[in-house]
Formats: structure tokens, sequence, C-alpha cells
């Protein structure tokens, strides 16, 4: 009996045993159920929503350029994109060789297919393919069940209205080169030109869109998204059909077209030869390509409006003969003898025409642009005070242009002289300054500006964005300016001027100075010799055309100039291709 | 006729509710499993459960005597659907588990459990054995267990082998046989285990491994627990709400509607969800122990009480901790949830012997 109830126990104990084992047990369990779901509930939260959860940055559409007259020069286009999702990069090269034979994949595009694989963005794609055309479009359609983890998208693209015309002044977009962790490894942004000035204002802000996926990468449905915020348009001061036309004239001929607006400052027309394709540049220029146009010997990427230094040459004796009458109370009335040269210590300055003009007054010294009558007043010239009188017409400064890499020129003076050349002023190098030769350099723009100035009495400064200014006076005499003024005019339209050739048809009355920009010295063998004729001199060495001018001459409204490179005087190519173009703008504008 | 009526008044109703709300929660969550795909599972499922159902009210209608009676046959029976399977079988997922019956695939090791519980159970039984000290007295209960447990194991179905031999070690334990025996068996099995693990496969290998540091192949047989504990933690308190998951919607859970559909309730119903599961397991559980602890004069009854309380609740306990990462994932199903006739049928046949030993209790 005793032996029952011991039995009995025992198997009681023992069912106990069992049932505080399987407590324990479902103990263990709710632990684990309470700290997966109550403990770690954020982390695992988190966990599960970068599963699905999968982010495309939208990019946002660049703002618009325009024109004077609301034409747009810059805008987008639809551009469809490939890409890949970022978990499934492993994949992409099996994708590009199996869609090779369809889609076209050239080694930039494997480049970059390289690079953004390395991206650490945001987006939880890459980009593989870029400017799908309809063909590879309907294709990737036909096919894109057997590529579960492609997508294509649709972007707004810079796109410019003209390849070439407007490629220096607005410039082009491209990705930011050396940026390690890039946050938005598509984003193009300005890298040149007012796309690079107005790069803020441009942009816009990005979006995104989230999408739910599923283990497999497939898009199951969008969840939400922020829309792009477009960049901010902007209305520039050009003129599509003057830049058009210089850019017409200009063709086989390089060197640079500038308009200024005179009473406002505006920028009409800043076209610079020979041009490249901003196109091309924005979308993405192969490396090939790249190093062809910085070998160019013509530096076809060079903005010559702006950074293109040349000599003024006689263009500049302008700014002399105003420094002459405003500054040293010169008689204007006064007359030198023109025999050709001039002589000066042991040196002989010649004058282009080398039969000489005779007796001439400044006037006449304007019109028929003779070199010996400025030799003769550079001798009572000061060249610090020149210097600095020039300065007033932008000489040997920046011009505040708003696009960026301009340059600002020498102007020379006996503080330039040491510092840079290490070697004390000489008198007769004020006589090649005074024709706007030797040691001076100035930008197409800065010689356009002068004539701006000089048109209006005012310091205009130019704009390629529209905005209202008040320009301050230049202090002046008005008397003065009008004297110059009344030499431009003769250039023009008086028989004996040098660009007589190229007054306006019609009404509209121009008046101009023409230049011609040394490229080499001349020197006194060759002179004895006679001087060598520009046809038969080496394309290289052959002297700049260069012609500035404005009109109309009662109301100034454009100043032009127009520098044609090794293309002999100003008379004979600028001056042609700045009536031309001064016509069309009168005319239409 | 009347005494079926009868029968049936004295049913314990309580219990069939809560085993039929454990069959709901298994329907709801297959729906919400298969919703948006094809239904065909959800409509096959209710089937299974409406005919587990009724089968389990035919099979508490039975007497326990019949099972003691027959308990050998019904062995010998389940032994040869064993061996029928291993050579014959249809081939699953790299293992010989089911029969193709007339278009129904049938899987006997589910079966099996219950003939070897009532085979353990009848032995103890008649034997008795636990006055006597001889050992080599146990050689024919060792032999019964061990059978069923290696045709189970080279299927091979691990998850399965392992629960009938841990069921067979609890029907040791409460037969009251000397804990020695418990002892030597113990220095046996690590003997042993070494030899075991070398018959191994290799994805079995793999999986246990995994369980001890899932981060380090997550790609492999790591992912699944990773995205499984993922699921059920962003399940939180409340949980997603019915269909709502996205783990299981969305594919990253695996095998959402059989061994991780308590996952799946985890990310739906979140932490009340899961603990109302395990509550209800514990209730079921409970109402058992009640009703066997009744039988101490009864040998055969209580052992098969224990026995299939215990196949239960371990069976449920053992999926939960897969999935959640207590466990390496063997492949167990988790009673009456999940999807799979043969399991979820010998689960209603087990609470329907649980329901006749109830009738026949003295408690109530």
């Amino acid at each position: 009996m005793s032996r029952e109830v011991n039995f009995e126990k025992k198997i009681k104990r023992r069912a106990l045993i069992l049932g505080l084992s399987k407590t324990f047990f479902t103990f263990l369990v709710f632990g684990k159920l309470f700290y997966l779901q109550i403990l770690q509930k954020s982390k695992y939260g988190k966990l599960s929503d970068t599963n699905r959860i999968k982010l495309k940055i939208v990019y946002p559409e660049r703002g618009i350029i325009f024109d004077l007259y609301d034409k747009p020069i810059a805008s987008n286009r639809i551009d469809y994109q490939l890409s890949i999702f970022k978990d499934k990069k492993n994949l992409v090269y099996d994708y590009v060789k199996k869609l090779r034979g369809h889609i076209n994949f050239s080694e930039m595009d494997l480049e970059s297919i390289k690079s953004n694989s390395n991206e650490q963005d945001l987006s939880d794609f890459i980009t593989i393919k870029r400017n799908l055309s309809w063909n590879e479009l309907e294709f990737f359609e036909f096919m894109k069940n057997k590529f579960p983890f492609l997508i294509i998208t649709k972007e707004k693209v810079r796109n410019y209205e003209n390849d070439l015309i407007f490629s220096h002044v607005l410039g082009y977009v491209g990705f930011k080169k050396n940026v390690t962790k890039k946050k938005l490894s598509n984003l193009k942004v300005g890298i040149a030109g007012v796309e690079k000035k107005l790069d803020s204002k441009l942009l816009g802000k990005d979006g995104w869109i989230k999408f739910e996926t599923d283990s497999k990468g497939a898009v199951k449905k969008e969840l939400n998204k922020k829309y792009a915020v477009p960049g901010g348009n902007i209305k520039t001061n050009l003129i599509s059909e003057i830049q058009n036309k210089a850019s017409e004239e200009m063709r086989g001929i390089r060197g640079a077209v500038v308009m200024i607006n005179c009473q406002n400052g505006g920028v009409n027309c800043l076209y610079s030869s020979p041009s490249f394709n901003n196109n091309e540049f924005s979308d993405g220029v192969s490396l090939k390509k790249w190093n062809k146009l910085l070998a160019d010997e013509f530096n076809p990427l060079l903005n010559r409006c702006i950074a293109g230094l040349y000599s003024p040459g006689s263009t500049y004796k302008l700014v002399t003969a105003l420094h002459a009458i405003e500054n040293q109370k010169f008689n204007k009335n006064k007359k030198f003898l023109c025999s050709g040269h001039v002589s000066f210590g042991n040196r002989k300055f010649h004058c282009w025409k080398k039969e000489g003009h005779g007796y001439v007054n400044l006037h006449e010294a304007i019109e028929k642009s003779c070199d010996c009558y400025f030799y003769n007043l550079a001798k009572t010239v000061n060249i610090d005070d020149l210097a600095k009188f020039s300065n007033l017409f932008s000489y040997g400064q920046r011009t505040g242009i708003d696009i960026p890499n301009e340059l600002k020129g020498i102007m020379p003076d006996r503080k330039w002289k040491i510092k840079n050349r290490n070697e004390k002023w000489q008198k007769g190098e004020t006589l090649n300054t005074v024709i706007g030769q030797g040691f001076m350099l100035s930008t197409p723009l800065q010689i356009t500006l002068m004539t701006a100035r000089i048109a209006t009495g005012k310091k205009i400064i130019p704009t390629i964005i529209t905005n209202k200014k008040e320009f301050e006076n230049l202090n002046i005499s008005n008397e003065n300016l009008e004297f110059i003024k009344s030499s431009m005019f003769s250039v023009v339209n008086s028989s004996t001027g040098t660009a007589f050739n190229s007054k306006l048809r019609g009404n509209y009355k121009m008046a101009g100075k023409t230049g011609t920009s040394q490229v080499r010295r001349i020197s006194l063998e060759e002179r004895e010799d006679g001087v060598i004729k520009n046809e038969e001199l080496n394309y290289k060495l052959r002297d700049h055309s260069i012609f500035t001018c404005f009109a109309p001459f009662d109301k100034p409204k454009y100043s032009l100039s127009v520098i044609a490179e090794h293309m002999g005087s100003g008379s004979k190519v600028a001056a042609p291709i700045a009536k031309r173009i001064m016509e069309l703008a009168l005319n239409k504008y | 006729m009347t005494e079926i009526i009868i029968k049936l008044k004295n049913l314990n109703w309580l219990f069939i509710f809560l085993v039929s709300f454990l069959s709901f929660v298994g329907l709801v969550m297959i729906y919400s499993a298969t919703f948006g795909e094809e239904s065909k599972i959800f409509i096959s499922h209710i089937y299974k459960v409406t005919f587990g159902f009724i089968l389990m009210i035919l099979v508490s209608l039975i007497d326990v005597e019949f099972w003691k009676k027959n308990a050998y046959l019904f062995y010998f029976i389940g032994i040869v659907l064993l061996l029928w399977v291993t050579f014959y079988g249809y081939l699953g997922k790299g293992a010989r588990r089911w029969i193709n019956f007339y278009g129904l695939n049938f899987q006997p090791s589910e079966i099996m459990k219950i003939f070897l519980i009532i085979s353990l159970a009848k032995f103890f039984d008649e034997k008795k054995f636990q006055e006597s000290r001889d050992y080599f007295f146990l050689f024919l209960p060792i032999l019964i267990v061990t059978i069923p447990f290696l045709l189970v194991l080279i299927q091979p179905d691990l998850g399965t082998a392992m629960l009938i031999l841990f069921v067979s070690i609890v029907i040791f334990f409460v037969s009251g046989i000397n804990w020695k025996f418990f002892a030597l068996s113990g220095l046996l099995s690590l003997i042993v285990t070494p030899y075991l693990w070398g018959g191994l496969k290799e994805y079995q290998k793999q999986r246990i491994l995994t369980l001890f540091n899932p981060e380090n192949d997550p790609l492999g047989s790591g992912y699944h627990i990773i995205q499984s504990q993922i699921a059920i933690g962003s399940g939180g308190t409340f949980g997603k709400g019915w269909t709502k998951g996205t783990q299981s919607h969305l594919d990253f859970l695996p095998e959402k509607h059989t061994d991780f559909i308590f996952s799946m309730l985890g990310e739906e119903f979140g932490f009340l969800g899961t603990l109302s599961v395990i509550g209800l397991i514990c209730l079921i559980t409970y109402i058992t122990y009640h009703i066997t602890s009744s039988f101490i004069h009864n040998n055969f009854n209580r052992i098969v009480g224990y026995g299939i309380i215990t196949n239960f609740f371990f069976a449920s306990l053992i999926n939960m901790s897969m999935v959640i990462g207590i466990l390496p994932i063997v492949g167990l199903p988790l009673p009456l949830v999940s999807y799979g006739g043969s399991s979820m049928l010998t689960y209603f046949i087990g609470f329907g012997i649980i329901l006749s030993l109830d009738r026949g209790s003295n408690y109530s």
C-alpha cells in the first residue's frame, strides 16, 4: 500500500516537474516576444521599412533662361533614363550584357555606371543609361518582365535651343567634380557662364518618391512623394537674333562680337568664335572629345568676349584724345604734321600710312586714325594720369559683368612696369600706349564698354541678367564728349573716314572707330624693306581687325564691337560685320 | 442514438470552443497570408478545418478502450506507412515525407506520433515495470520509439523526428521509471550525438549553426530568422493590422502560411496577438492537465493525455521559438494554425481522444 502511495506521489511530482518546465518554456518565449515587440519595436520597425521602402531622388527642373524678348534659350527636355536598384547592383553588368544588343551602352555610359555604383548618395537607385531613344524605350517596355530590378524614369535635363551660339555666355551644366560623398550624385550644376553664376537660382530643390517594393525588388506602389521645386527662370538681355547674326557673320573667323545697350547696360550680344556645342557638354562630353577641344589651337572653349586679350589698337585713341582735351587742356585745333613717322629718342615711330597724312588736327587724326598725331600728343602725356583716366572706361579693370572668369587685361603704368617687368617706364612706351599697342591688353567687352561710356557719358555696367539700374556720370564735360563723338561720326560718315565703307544704309547714323591690333612688332629692317603686306604673312602673325561703334548717333542705343583675329585692318573686316549687325539691331529692335 | 446524444452532451464544450478558436485564428491568418493571391489555399484550409472538427467530435465519441485495444495494430500500420513513404514517398523540398493518396498528400509521420503515444501508453500500462529495476525490460519501449524516429529522421524531417524523441522521453518520464534511466540515457546520447551530427544533411547543420549567429549569413539560412524577427518586432504592441503586414505581404517573410505563420501573426496583431495565442495554447494545455491528472490509477489514460498534450504544447512552443530565434529552424508547423492537412488532422484526432478521456474522467 505504501508503495502505491509512493508511486502516486512520484507521478504527481513528475507531472508537476513537466508542468513547471512547460511554464518555464512559455516564459522564455514570452520574454523573447516582449523583447522583440515591445523593447525593440522601433529598431525592427525601421528595419521593416528599409526592407520595403525604396527612395528615388527626383531631380528638380532647372530654371529656364529667356532672351530679352522672352524667347527661351535654355530650357529642358525629357530624358528617359534606366536605373537599377542599388541592392541589386551586382547584377548590373549581367544586365548590360543582356541588353547590349538592343540598348546602346557607350564607353561613357559604362564609365558612369562604374562611378555611379560607388556613390554613397541617398537614392536607392543607380542610373545606368541616360538618353534612351524611342526604340530603346519600346524594346525595354516589351522586355521589362525579364529585368525586374530595372526601372525607367522620366527626368528633365538641360537643353539649349541652339547648340552653338550661346555656349560661351550661358555656359553649360555638368556633374560636380571631385566631391566625395555626394548627397545627390545625379544633380547637374552650372559649370560655366550664366549657368554657373546663377546656379543657386536656376537649380531648384530636389524632391523624392518613396516606392514600396517586395523582397524581389519589384515596385508594388508609390507610397508618397515630395515634388521637386523647379529652379527659378531667368530673363537675360541677350537677343537671340543678334546673337545668331553674330555667329553667322563670324563663321570661319575667330574673334568676338559684343553688343551692349547704352541705356541700361544690358548685354544684347556676347558671341565668341569659334564656339562649342554646350548640349554635348551638358549631356557629358567624353574625355577624348574634351582633350581634343583643349588641344585645339583656336581654343574654342575660351570666351574671347571677356577673357580674350587683344591690344585695343587705334580704338584706344578715343581715350587718349579725350584725356588730352579733358585733363591736359590740349587744344583740339592744334595741327601736327604727319610725314609717315615720328622720331622720338633714337627710335622712329611709324604711322600706318607710310606716306603720311600731312597736317591734321585732332578731329582728323581720329577720323583718319593718324598715328603720328598721337605720337606727338603723347610727348606731353603722363602715363600714370592716362592709366587712371582709362580706368573710367574699364581698361585694366574688370567690368563687373555677371558671368564668371572675366579678365581685366593690362593698363600699363609706371607701377605696373616695375612690378611686372622690373624696369623703369620708358617715355617711348607712352607713344605705343596712346595708340593702344605695346603692353596694353583689353577684352572686347572693355572696348565695347568704352564706346558705350563715351556715347552716354555714364558709367555703364554691363549685365546679362535684366535689371534696371541708374548709372553715375563719368564727370567728363559734355563738350569734350561731343567732340570725340563727332570725330567718331566722321570715321564712319566722312568720305575720308577709315570706316566710310561701313556707313549705315537708311536713316540711322552710326559713329565708330577702327582699330588694328598688332600681333608682332615690326622691325626696323622690315620697315626699310617695306612692310610686308598682311596677306603675305603667316596667318598667326597677321593683325587683328577691330571695330567699335555706337548708333544711332543722336540718341545712342547700341554700342557694338567686333574683333576678327588675324584679319588685318579694322576697316576691312570688323567694320562691315559691325555695320550689318548694327543695321539688323536698329531696324528690328 | 440517445446514447450518442448523451455522449455529445457530456463533451467538454469549453475545450472544444478553445480548440475551435485556435483553428479560427489559423483561418484568419491563412486568409491574410493568401490574400490577394490565389484563394485555393484558403478554401482548402476551410475544408480541412471542417473535416478536422468533425473528426475530433467523432473520435471523442469513441471510448478510450478502443485505442488501448488496438494500439499495437495502429502502430504497425503507422510503421508500414512510414516504410512506404521512405521508398515510394512523394518528394518535396528535398525530403520524402508525403504519400499521394487519391490526389491528397498525406504525411504519415504526423499520425505516427499519436500511434506511438498510445502504444507506449499501452506498454507502460500493462507492464508494471516501475516497480522493477530491470532496465532490460525497457528494451521494447525503446525499440518502439527508435523505429519511427529513425524512419522520420531519414526522410529527412528533423523537426518531427526530434518531437517524436522529445514526446517519448516525456512519456518515459511521466510513466514513473527510475530517474537513473534518464541519467544513463543522457550519458549515452552525449556519446552518440557526434555520430548523429555527422549523419545530418548539410542544410540541417547550417540551420542549427545559423541559430547562434543569424547575422553571419544574412542572405543564406540566417535570412529567414532575421526577416521573421523583423516581422514580429515591427508589429509592436498592436500590430500593423490584419492583411497589412508588409514583411509578409511583400514576401520578405518566407513560408508565411506554414512554418512562419506565427511571425505574420506577430506582425499583423502585435504583442497582444502573440500573447493571446500563447494564452490560448496554455489554457488548452492546462485543461488537459486537469483532465489527465484525475487518472492517478489509470496509467494508459494518464500517459495518453500527457503524451498528446505534450506533443501539442511543445510543437507550438518550438515553432514559436524557431521563428523568434530561440531554436533552430527545423520545419515544424504551428498546430491548428499553420496550413497543412496531416498535421492539423492529427491534432484534431489527438484532441478528440482527450475529449473522450474527459468523458470518462470523474472530474467535472
